[in-house]
């Protein structure tokens, strides 16, 4: 609003700083509308969706890896154990 | 046992792909046969994945609300896995939903974000399961985290009538296109948009809850093998 109102402004550009004094304003109510395409913003959505779903199955994923391996470390531990039980009552 | 495992892991595979297959046939319809909408333009698009992904959101939550609901009355790993995978479902698609709303939103109301009735009591909903999540992750597995959480579960789905309503009885901006009253699609290739939308989240957001539930069961037999490995000297504490 403020740049076409600047636009019918019948006096000439000033080349000096003060004469250009610009005031920042808080918007009161809703910022102005800018234009956006379409289309991007359905691509940045779609995107935003498909990278959402992945990181969640990519965490469910790293999930399990961790619980394979502690899966993994308990079978080693309760195979070490057996081995020193049979060990002890082979000696016995 | 080992068959048991084995059909379970075929359903999760069906499931996956027949949402899979659904997702296809979802994008299909939406791009190249629902029509660009009249007064909104190709943005309005989003409309037939954000509003699947606040209807998956609720289904999380229910699950989440049976979970906690159940761990309450009868406490073990299955309805406190229910419960936790229902809050991480709720979370994902919430997520999605308080992401490509405001897309929409930018190009139809100009701007991203408002106070709108319907967008904050949402946004509060999935602040509510991000907390459930942070109590989980951060608060310990014991049986006094657990009911806090399933506590909290609750308290969770009691929101989601409020957001579900809020567009009726407090006006705000948000559209109501699914309504009994008037709205709606006119196009058939939009309604099958969206019903094709509908069906491909419902089986995704099946698959997850079934996928997540087992493998938090797991987790939970897991840390207790993992106790008893301990407290027999098999293992050491930090292993």
């Amino acid at each position: 609003m403020t740049l076409s109102l600047l636009h019918l402004d019948p006096k000439p550009a000033s080349s000096l700083p003060d004469d250009r004094a610009t005031t920042f304003e808080a918007q009161q109510g809703p910022p102005i509308a800018e234009h956006r395409s379409g289309e991007q913003l359905l691509v940045e959505a779609y995107i935003f969706i498909w990278i959402i779903a992945i990181v969640f199955l990519g965490s469910m994923w790293m999930r399990q890896r961790a619980i394979g391996k502690r899966l993994g470390d308990l079978e080693s531990a309760l195979d070490r154990a057996a081995a020193k039980a049979d060990a002890k009552d082979l000696k016995d | 046992m080992a068959p048991k495992r084995h059909a379970a892991d075929f359903v999760f595979s069906l499931l996956l792909l027949a949402s899979a297959v659904l997702y296809a046939a979802t994008l299909h319809v939406v791009f190249f046969r629902a029509p660009i909408e009249k007064t909104m333009g190709i943005v309005q698009k989003i409309f037939y994945f954000h509003v699947p992904s606040g209807y998956s959101m609720y289904l999380g939550a229910t699950a989440c609300f049976i979970g906690s609901v159940g761990y309450l009355i009868r406490p073990n790993d299955l309805w406190d896995a229910l419960g936790r995978a229902g809050a991480e479902v709720a979370v994902t698609f919430g997520t999605m939903l308080l992401v490509t709303g405001p897309l929409w939103a930018a190009k139809a109301w100009g701007y991203y974000w408002t106070w709108d009735p319907r967008l904050t009591t949402a946004l509060l909903s999935v602040l509510i399961y991000v907390a459930y999540l942070v109590l989980r992750a951060f608060a310990g597995d014991g049986e006094g985290e657990r009911r806090f959480a399933a506590a909290l579960g609750i308290i969770g789905a009691a929101n989601l009538p409020i957001i579900h309503f809020s567009v009726q009885k407090w006006g705000g901006q948000h559209p109501a296109v699914i309504t009994g009253k008037g709205g709606g699609l006119h196009s058939p290739d939009m309604k099958l948009a969206l019903g094709l939308g509908f069906a491909a989240f419902t089986v995704f957001v099946i698959a997850l809850l079934w996928a997540r539930t087992r493998l938090q069961m797991m987790q939970s037999r897991l840390a207790r093998a993992e106790q008893d490995a301990v407290d027999l000297d098999l293992i050491q504490e930090d292993a």
